[in-house]
């Protein structure tokens, strides 16, 4: 026999039968990195750029500390060349037909195809994260999201007419992150026609990597460039002329100081914050497969982020002794080694997690066996903070009792039981009895602060387009508001001069509740015609007014999203037909707010129009997803906002308002809204009859100084969304403001919109808005 | 076996509480597979530990006492000498955990393994193998016969009647089939007995054994059961008196394995002996 190859262990294992290492050679990740000579730069425009006088940062294996390579530190000038580079891309990129740019598309799924390898010790190498999970996980879902968009990218033409890319993207990503949340943000990009510059922490070579692949494609060199950088960078990238939209994933607070830095910044901004999951295991789940589920969530590195566990609590016993038989079977160690769960992800990942522990201790938790549901942080990966609940109604107001909702699981075997946590949980993706599960096809999202922006599916698409024609987003920036006194302060009004006008005159008072209520402040403010004379007294309302019409519309809110959407169609009808009735009195308004009479008349038509299409339009949302790797469907539920905030812009004071309205109210939502303020009549006049059509506290109308009730509804924490549509000012201070509980705001920034007609006044772009998606996983199986 | 599954009071709330969800579960079997993977000398040592799991079978029509002797004399040696030296595992006695034959057949491998001085038991399939729908009066004497023969293992084929109207039966091992069906052993079938056995040790404290049978025919697949068991059951389940593998033609592929691991090589078929 040929010299023995087998070491002396054998004996030793075959008594212990002990798992040995599975190492994955990383000799190629080397290679390439000795073809940069081990100094890493930026890539733009299809080449490597490695300018002079920059820090560079030590790229380290996690594991070893060995040093890898060093990246350099970019800097504003860096960002401006990249930015300009994908400016020129996008001007030949975006006019390609889709067809064209689908090839690309499909070659570049190729070109990561022939090199996986590369990517994936690459990527395990630097990240620590278990080789397997990146080979079996992330190389392939990052091929099949290319080929997934080139084929929306080849029927764009007819699927998205009436829509236009943005224009530059800029991406920002965290330093814990895998490069597979850069594919699913560039991919949807780069299929509608938009370019993109991300910018990722120094020492992340993946996505340089991915970056060259795409650059050595040939014609389209500018459409990803990638800076490595730090995060304080993030601002400049987004204040650079030409960048249309920032989309950020990472950490909440970086989110939030985000959104106040880029307030007034013409970029638009896209926010995907935190990772945390929920777990909900009720009695009737299988709590071994359950307990698989956990492992997915949170001990493996499938998840960044760690998991709030919800245990129903007569199987709290049995399940936490399974966890923890289980956990005890759980592999770690370095992340090339195919045979580990969890790979280590360094000392930064582990402090985080021991602070956590640490802190969830000093509050009387029990480690690895309870703790407080109400922790107020984050809970980092691979932490499981598991609490018992009794009914799956208190699992509910559990689950939705805290300001995050990316994602969450809920285990049971009992049909209507899952169906009803599934549509009850406020969270963007839900799998019944699975955890974690992703495809091309479903969008994936958040609600509340965890942002709401989405990848994925047709939801993603939408997140880098807009409506043929807009005008391109500029920085309004007005350098002078100060945030602590906008709005601050109510200017007093007095008495105006005698009162004429048409008779009768409409009630005085906000629409409240349901009825007419006198203003906290007990004053009111002259609202005169276009001839300078006095046209009517209004209701100053105040702070107190907000805080009351918000509560009426949150006790609105569960009656009106149950509703079917028929009977939300023959509300909207029947308020149609109430404003037809009142066409004259409308119509003798706007005369004195200087329209001539036949133009009031149309302009009354139209209103009534708007409430008809909407409703009706009521009926069609959400659709069924089929996704190749699941037996059973996807839904993709459209749910309501919540509280929609509406702050009607001056300028068309019927039809504007009643543009807003309809497809508020037609997607569920309710509403507090401020009419216009320059003539807030026609919307009293309207409330008339949502008086005695609409439940109490569907509709809400506060009237008084616009930035006052502006600056009221942005800070207030329970207002879900807000649309402000009005000074560029007032729009600044909305998204400065919205950072307080990350509502999605939608502002004009100034800018006068075309309400008659109906791309601007009825377009499928306030649909969008008057919406959130949810998706919902239903694995099937007998 | 030497430990006996004690019995319990039959309680049919436990069998009417579990909750299996069949995705979740497929979900599971594919990552068992893709999670542990055994490499180089851990490979060999496994697959040697695999082979002392096996109980070496021969269940064909037309089976005489010359392949069944052939068979046993495979069973005493089922890995050539030359590749255990080499491996340093030639004294430790390695030899399948049993071999698995006819009733009538019982005697001939009882004798042959007496012949080659093999102490190791011989199992038979009884009462109306495969499809056990014969009388339960035959079936019985079935038994008693083929432990007259010298069977010290009786892998019995239960009444499906029974068990399809609820009526279950108890027993010390379970197997995952007769091998003689469609779909035999699969991995998410085995995960849903590998979890009852366990729930059962929890409540009972008593280790039931496991048997999946039919279909695993490569090394590879050896491995992925012998995670498995460890994964959801634990080391202490990883030995023959509770872990067994029926099957015929693995064993010739683990060597192969065996022989490529110490030499480097692929094995010719003719390189190593037939059982």
């Amino acid at each position: 026999m040929a010299a023995t190859r087998a070491g002396p262990r054998a004996r030793e294992i075959f008594t212990t039968l002990e798992y040995g290492p599975a190492p994955e050679s990383h000799a190629c990740a080397l290679a390439w990195l000795d073809t940069q000579d081990r100094l890493l730069g930026h890539y733009v425009n299809g080449k490597w750029s490695k300018p002079e006088h920059r820090n560079s940062v030590p790229c380290q294996d996690p594991i070893t500390g060995e040093n890898l390579a060093s990246c350099l530190q970019g800097q504003a000038q860096d960002v401006a060349a990249a930015v300009e580079a994908a400016r020129t891309a996008f001007e030949s990129w975006s006019k390609l037909p889709g067809a064209v740019r689908a090839q690309h598309l499909t070659r570049l799924a190729k070109v990561i195809q022939k090199h996986q390898r590369l990517l994936w010790t690459l990527e395990s190498l630097v990240t620590g994260r278990a080789v397997r999970e990146v080979r079996d996980g992330d190389v392939q879902l990052a091929q099949q999201l290319l080929h997934y968009h080139a084929v929306q990218a080849h029927t764009q033409e007819q699927a998205l007419a009436g829509w236009e890319p943005m224009g530059v993207i800029g991406l920002i990503l965290p330093s814990t992150f895998s490069f597979l949340e850069m594919m699913w943000r560039i991919c949807p990009a780069l299929a509608v026609g938009c370019t993109v510059v991300a910018l990722v922490p120094p020492a992340s070579p993946t996505p340089l990597l991915l970056a060259q692949l795409a650059g050595e494609l040939g014609p389209f060199p500018g459409i990803i460039n990638v800076i490595s950088g730090p995060a304080s960078l993030g601002p400049v990238l987004a204040s650079q002329p030409g960048v249309q939209k920032v989309a950020f994933c990472g950490a909440l607070e970086e989110g939030r100081a985000l959104r106040r830095a880029l307030a007034g910044e013409g970029a638009e901004l896209g926010l995907a914050l935190g990772a945390e999951a929920l777990l909900l295991l009720s009695d009737a789940a299988d709590v071994d497969s359950a307990v698989e589920g956990v492992v997915d969530a949170a001990w493996s590195d499938r998840s960044p982020g760690g998991l709030r566990l919800l245990v129903q609590e007569s199987v709290w016993e049995e399940t936490m002794r399974r966890l923890q038989a289980r956990m005890a079977r759980l592999r770690s160690g370095r992340g090339l080694d195919g045979a580990v769960d969890m790979g280590a992800r360094g000392a930064a990942a582990r402090d985080l997690a021991q602070r956590y522990v640490r802190e969830a201790q000093s509050q009387g938790a029990q480690v690895s066996q309870e703790a407080d549901s109400h922790h107020p942080l984050q809970v980092p990966w691979p932490v499981v903070v598991a609490s018992p609940f009794r009914t799956a109604k208190e699992a509910l107001a559990l689950a939705n009792g805290t300001p995050r909702g990316s994602s969450a699981s809920v285990w049971s075997e009992r049909l209507g039981q899952a169906l009803e946590l599934g549509y009850g949980l406020r969270v963007g993706t839900v799998w019944i009895n699975s955890h974690g599960l992703r495809d091309p096809a479903v969008p994936i999202g958040g609600c509340k602060e965890s942002g709401s922006s989405w990848h994925g599916g047709p939801d993603g698409l939408y997140e880098y387009l807009r409506p043929s024609g807009t005008p391109a987003r500029l920085s309004y920036l007005s350098k002078n508001l100060n945030y602590d006194t906008f709005g601050l302060a109510v200017p007093s009004t007095l008495p105006a001069g005698p009162e004429t006008g048409p008779t009768p005159a409409p009630p005085y008072g906000l629409f409240v509740g349901g009825r007419f209520q006198a203003p906290g402040a007990r004053s009111s403010r002259p609202i005169q015609d276009a001839f300078g004379n006095l046209h009517g007294y209004v209701a100053e309302g105040g702070a107190k007014d907000i805080r009351g019409a918000v509560e009426a519309a949150h006790q609105a809110t569960s009656g009106w999203a149950g509703q079917s959407p028929g009977a939300r169609t023959a509300l909207l009808w029947a308020l149609a037909a109430a404003l037809e009735r009142r066409e004259s009195t409308l119509a003798s308004r706007l005369e004195r707010q200087g329209v001539e009479l036949k133009a009031a008349k149309a302009e009354v038509e139209l209103s009534v129009r708007r409430l008809r299409t909407w409703g009706a339009q009521a009926e069609a949302e959400g659709q069924t997803l089929q996704v190749a790797a699941l037996r059973g469907p996807v839904l993709r539920l459209r749910e309501p906002l919540g509280v929609l905030a509406i702050v009607c812009p001056d300028e068309r004071p019927l039809l504007a308002f009643v543009s807003l309205l309809a497809p508020a109210l037609a997607h569920g939502n309710t509403v507090v809204m401020v009419p216009s303020g320059a003539c807030p009549l026609l919307a009293l006049e309207v409330c008339q009859d949502m008086a005695t059509l609409f439940p109490a506290g569907l509709v809400n109308v506060v009237t008084g100084d616009r930035d006052h009730l502006t600056r009221c509804l942005a800070l207030h924490q329970d207002v879900q969304a807000l649309w402000y549509f009005g000074s560029a000012q007032g729009s600044q201070f909305v998204e400065w403001a919205s950072a307080g509980n990350l509502k999605p705001v939608w502002v004009s920034r100034g800018l006068p919109r075309a309400w008659e007609q109906e791309a601007e006044g009825a377009g499928p772009e306030l649909g969008l808005r008057a919406a959130r998606t949810k998706a919902l996983w239903l694995p099937m199986g007998d | 076996m030497s430990t006996h599954n004690q019995g319990t009071e039959l309680d049919l709330s436990w069998i009417s509480k579990i909750q299996v969800n069949h995705p979740a579960v497929l979900r599971r079997a594919g990552q068992i597979q893709a999670r542990r993977p055994v490499k180089k000398e851990w490979q060999a040592a496994w697959l040697l530990k695999a082979v002392t799991f096996i109980d070496l079978t021969t269940l064909s029509g037309d089976d005489t006492s010359c392949n069944v002797q052939r068979l046993c004399y495979k069973a005493k040696y089922p890995i050539r000498e030359d590749l255990l030296k080499a491996l340093n595992m030639h004294d430790k006695g390695i030899t399948t955990a049993a071999v698995c034959v006819y009733p009538a057949r019982v005697c001939d491998a009882v004798k042959a393994l007496k012949a080659v001085g093999c102490d190791i038991p011989v199992a038979s399939v009884a009462t109306g193998f495969p499809a056990g729908q014969t009388h339960l009066k035959t079936r019985l004497e079935e038994i008693r016969l083929a432990v007259e023969d010298g069977a010290t293992e009786i892998d019995v084929v239960i009444s499906r009647t029974l068990v399809l109207t609820g009526q279950w039966e108890g027993s010390d091992f379970i197997k995952t089939s007769t091998g003689k069906e469609t779909v035999n052993a699969t991995f998410p079938v085995a995960i849903v007995m590998l979890r009852a056995i366990r729930d059962f040790f929890w409540k009972t404290g008593n280790k039931v054994g496991f048997k999946p049978a039919g279909g695993i025919r490569s090394a590879k697949d050896s491995l992925a059961w012998l995670s498995l068991v460890k994964e959801e059951l634990g080391d202490e389940w990883l030995k023959p008196e509770l872990f067994r593998i029926g099957a015929s033609t693995l064993l010739s592929d683990i060597e192969r394995q065996i022989y490529h691991h110490v030499t480097g090589r692929y094995a010719a078929y003719h390189d190593l002996p037939m059982s």
